[in-house]
């Protein structure tokens, strides 16, 4: 099995403050991990250094790429559409990433489209949370890469929005191609992870895989979770 | 459907697709739903379906054909057997409980009648 992913000793700090710290993780292909962690652990920076978007210490390859300039190549992040002003309309972001990325694919997000019920004519001002979140998955999955990147895609939506985002996630991610979820509430997607990396403390605190945490502790990934953050307090 | 989040998922796809065989959802010699396809409708992942199905193709219950996809055996004692497999596991639960409550066997089986003949009554 080859490693869509590979970070070694990566460390980032933004105004003398230490956001991570000595980071090591490897993902392999064809995978659904989560990524856990408290708001302000460093999920966003860390989907930011393996985009290339936040430079940082240590080493990250992508698909064997150590080349930061490649990374955007080989990974597919939506980051919330900060880029674009509220009064575009969602076609103009789609004629944007066709544009700029040869590996977009017109006719999945046609479908992506059909299947979130999107309304290309509406301007992103217009567009309710799950509405934005759906457009933010489709622009994601509509292009053909290794890795995917969703950064709390969940965070403030309805449930039918949350049931869809997650159908299309399992029937548009490629098999050979690895997604990243992040999210600080683990138990609506905790069925489909194959793994979940769990940030803390500035660095990767866990690293399991979901079905071993079941069978090896008899919990779910929700209640291992919470005991990582309860155990961290009694420590003190 | 709606998943234990403290149990394996593969095992709970294991489960689920033993129930639809014994109650003939799945008929002996049926093609099972693809890959992708059952993760979808059971919301899970496309690897968990895979083990799941990876383990029961090693058991026998189902068969895996070339090009083709995944269906249920034709050997229809397998079938059987799994169903006996099944009802004896649940009856070991009851079983132990009751057991644990200081019940004798006979004790056990008179309980077991007489909750049997209560439902009934209940259901006319």
């Amino acid at each position: 099995m080859t490693n869509v992913l590979a970070m070694e000793q990566v460390s980032y700090k933004r105004n003398l403050k230490t956001i991570l710290q000595g980071v090591d993780l490897t993902l392999a292909t064809g995978k659904i991990v989560g990524l856990l962690g408290e708001n302000g652990a460093g999920k966003t920076t860390l989907m930011r250094l393996i985009t290339g978007s936040a430079k940082g210490q240590g080493s990250i390859a992508v698909c064997g790429d150590t080349a930061m300039a490649q990374h955007k190549r080989h990974v597919s992040f939506t980051e919330q559409l900060r880029g674009f002003s509220a009064n575009t309309k969602v076609e103009r972001v789609v004629n944007f990433y066709r544009t700029v990325y040869p590996d977009f694919d017109g006719q999945r997000f046609e479908e992506l489209v059909t299947f979130l019920q999107i309304d290309t004519t509406l301007k992103l001002s217009a567009l309710s949370k799950g509405m934005k979140e759906k457009v933010i998955i489709a622009l994601t999955l509509a292009r053909q890469t290794q890795l995917y990147l969703l950064d709390e895609p969940f965070s403030g939506i309805d449930s039918m929005s949350r049931k869809k985002i997650i159908s299309s996630i399992l029937k548009w991610k490629p098999t050979d191609a690895t997604m990243v979820i992040s999210d600080h509430y683990v138990s609506e997607i905790a069925p489909i992870l194959d793994e979940v990396v769990i940030v803390k403390d500035q660095a990767i605190y866990a690293h399991k895989l979901s079905d071993e945490i079941r069978e090896d502790y008899g919990i779910g990934i929700e209640a291992y979770y919470e005991s990582l953050y309860e155990g961290g307090v009694s420590h003190d | 459907m709606e998943f234990d989040d403290k149990v394996p998922i593969y095992y709970q796809i294991k489960t689920y697709l033993y129930h639809e065989m014994i109650i003939g959802q799945l008929a002996p010699g049926d093609k099972l739903p693809a890959v992708r396809q059952l993760a979808v409708d059971l919301t899970v992942n496309v690897n968990t379906v895979q083990r799941a199905l990876g383990e029961m193709i090693t058991e026998g219950i189902i068969e895996s054909k070339r090009g083709k996809g995944n269906f249920v055996t034709m050997d229809e004692q397998r079938i059987t057997h799994l169903k006996e497999q099944l009802v004896m596991e649940q009856l070991e639960r009851v079983y132990e409980q009751l057991h644990a409550l200081n019940l004798t066997d006979e004790e056990i089986i008179a309980s077991l009648k007489r909750y049997i003949a209560q439902r009934g009554q209940q259901h006319d």
